[in-house]
């Protein structure tokens, strides 16, 4: 591992400099911050209940009362996928937290300690490796059901293996280097030598990681409403919008369209961000 | 290289053997597993009863380990909604996916390695700019709203292609018919996978491309077309392979949602079918068989390694 050769800190007048040569992913996170404005403030600028039935309206196009048209049920378009974001959005970003903290966890504990621990828990990233993810969260949501926190949870398990090889890498480059000796000769526990030591190098890896994970759950939890086990009905989600469109592609295809669009870009600014985040933060790349 | 396919033969079976515990033991410990999943609107010497017969009343460790030896003989328990063998659900379905996942990674490997290789030697030109723009949006395009696309594109208003299924009901068997069928999903899925393929391509060449005996093979006035095909290509091939090992486990999670899409009587429908149903046996049975394909992939891949690179021997 080359990464031996501790990171020097960024400064920051470095790290602006940086960024200013990234226009694209500068336009990325404001496209990113700007779906997440729009998703907790839309329902104070557009009050429509993405619930409310037009039993007159069903299937209507675009344009008068419902800007972007209604879905089989009469149900406001434009709202749905405000609501729909809502979840897709935050699902997303809490699934990566759960993955994040689990990898970090699971992969800091086992790079840090040698022997037993780190079989252990390596053989168990392992076998989360094999399993094609997508089969394990059929396995999961099969025996817990389809509750919003337990798509959240999935979610995450579905991605925390590679955070943790990551984290493992990284944690097993510092064993048994000097200031690590050095630290524990002053008395620091190895939970502070872990935290406060070693973290911070792992830092711009795991948030560059996390950044691509939030559109990877993005789209995961948009496949599984899509296949009717993720989130349920009422409840929109971009995921599950697209499922009942596709029983209406002959009559008004334009309802595929919109909330896949919608997933798309949510996923591409994610990337587009994560992508620059690797050129700005991590010096190897 | 025997002892080495050995030892990573034993590593294989582990790893599917605790695959195979930690979901079977996931699925049997959970308040909603198949003991509540038959106890559903019955009388309690019902229950009983059924429990009796699905062996619910042995403890969970029991249970797995008669599992378990059901299935080293290839017995891999009975449908709980349709009552058929597992075993013969899966051996029908695994042609369709092998079919589709197949093509899938052949096109996908054909079409990824040739743009990186573009990509790179035209590298930040506009080719290369093209191609990673590709890239990086064919990442963020749900496979799954693709087959939409395409089916409302190509079915829908040019009537070009077939929707759903393999075949068309009711005719015999034609070869054309099933190409027909089976162009969509199969591209839509390479097409999901395309971009890692492309950007481990492009940055192997690049790689090569920079090394010593490269610029001593131009230096020499071997013609360009030599260099890139003699002497590059070959040795950029390496992390290629290992990415399209890794691509398995990605193209079998695919799989299922794009076979949902198309209709497509393949392991990930027959997965979704049973994760609707509370199907338990079949679920485990799924996982089981993806689980030993991305094992058997990932050994294949490694044995490829030594054989395509010589620096690499595993004795």
């Amino acid at each position: 591992m080359t990464s031996a050769v501790a990171a020097p800190p960024v400064r920051r007048g470095r790290f602006w400099r940086k960024v200013r040569r990234h226009p694209v992913g500068v336009a990325a996170f404001a496209v990113l911050c700007l779906l997440y404005l729009t998703v907790i403030a839309g329902p104070l600028l557009y009050p429509v209940s993405p619930e409310a039935t037009d039993p007159l309206n069903i299937l209507a196009a675009p344009g008068g009362a419902h800007p972007l048209g209604t879905d089989e049920l009469g149900r406001d378009i434009t709202a749905r996928l405000i609501y729909g974001g809502r979840i897709s959005l935050s699902v997303g970003l809490l699934s990566m937290l759960v993955g994040l903290t689990l990898g970090l966890v699971v992969g800091g504990t086992a790079g840090y300690f040698r022997g037993r621990v780190e079989g252990v828990l390596m053989r168990l990233v392992d076998v989360f490796m094999a399993i094609p993810s997508f089969f394990l969260l059929l396995v999961i949501v099969t025996v817990f059901g389809s509750h919003p926190l337990t798509i959240i949870v999935t979610v995450g398990l579905g991605f925390w293996a590679q955070m943790a090889r990551v984290v493992y890498a990284e944690f097993s480059s510092y064993r048994g280097r000097d200031f690590i000796e050095a630290m524990h000769s002053l008395g620091a526990s190895h939970l502070r030598i872990m935290v406060r030591h070693i973290l911070p190098q792992v830092v711009p890896q795991a948030v560059v990681l996390a950044t691509l994970g939030v559109g990877w759950a993005i789209l995961s939890e948009a496949a599984l409403s899509y296949i009717g086990l993720g989130i349920q009905p009422p409840l929109a989600s971009w995921g599950n919008m697209l499922q009942n469109a596709q029983a209406y592609l002959y009559v008004n295809p334009m309802l595929a369209i919109y909330p896949g669009l919608c997933i798309a870009v949510a996923v591409l600014v994610f990337n587009l961000t994560g992508n620059a985040l690797r050129d700005i933060l991590d010096p190897r790349a | 290289m025997g002892v080495f396919v050995f030892r990573r033969l034993l590593q294989g079976i582990l790893v599917l053997l605790l695959v195979s515990a930690f979901t079977f033991f996931l699925v049997n410990l959970a308040p909603g597993g198949p003991s509540a999943a038959v106890s559903l609107e019955r009388t309690a010497a019902e229950r009983e009863a059924l429990y009796r017969q699905y062996g619910l009343d042995k403890p969970v460790a029991v249970r797995y380990m008669q599992w378990l030896s059901g299935v080293v003989r290839g017995d891999l328990g009975t449908s709980l909604t349709q009552g058929l063998p597992v075993s013969g659900l899966l051996w029908q379905r695994l042609g369709n996916t092998l079919q589709l996942a197949l093509t899938a990674l052949v096109l996908t490997a054909l079409l990824g390695v040739t743009l990186g290789v573009v990509a790179a030697v035209t590298q930040n030109r506009l080719p290369d700019h093209l191609i990673s723009s590709v890239a990086t949006l064919g990442m963020s395009v749900p496979g799954f709203w693709l087959g939409i696309v395409s089916i409302i594109l190509f079915s829908v208003k040019l009537g070009w292609l077939p929707s759903s299924g393999v075949a068309s009901v009711g005719q015999s068997f034609s070869l054309l018919d099933r190409a027909q069928h089976l162009v969509m999903p199969a591209s839509v899925l390479a097409f999901t996978l395309l971009p890692n393929v492309v950007r481990v391509a492009r940055s192997a060449m690049l790689e090569v491309l920079s090394s010593d005996y490269v610029r001593t093979a131009k230096a020499k006035g071997l013609p360009n077309r030599a260099v890139l095909l003699k002497h590059t290509f070959k040795n950029a091939l390496v992390p290629v392979i290992a990415i399209l090992g890794l691509i398995t486990t990605v193209l079998f999670s695919g799989s299922v949602v794009i076979e949902s899409v198309f209709s497509w009587p393949g392991l990930g429908r027959l997965a979704i079918e049973a994760a609707n149903g509370r199907d338990y046996p079949v679920i485990l049975g799924v996982t089981l068989v993806a689980g030993t394909i991305v094992v058997v992939v990932n050994l294949l891949v490694d044995v490829l390694y030594a054989a395509v690179d010589p620096r690499i021997s595993y004795d």
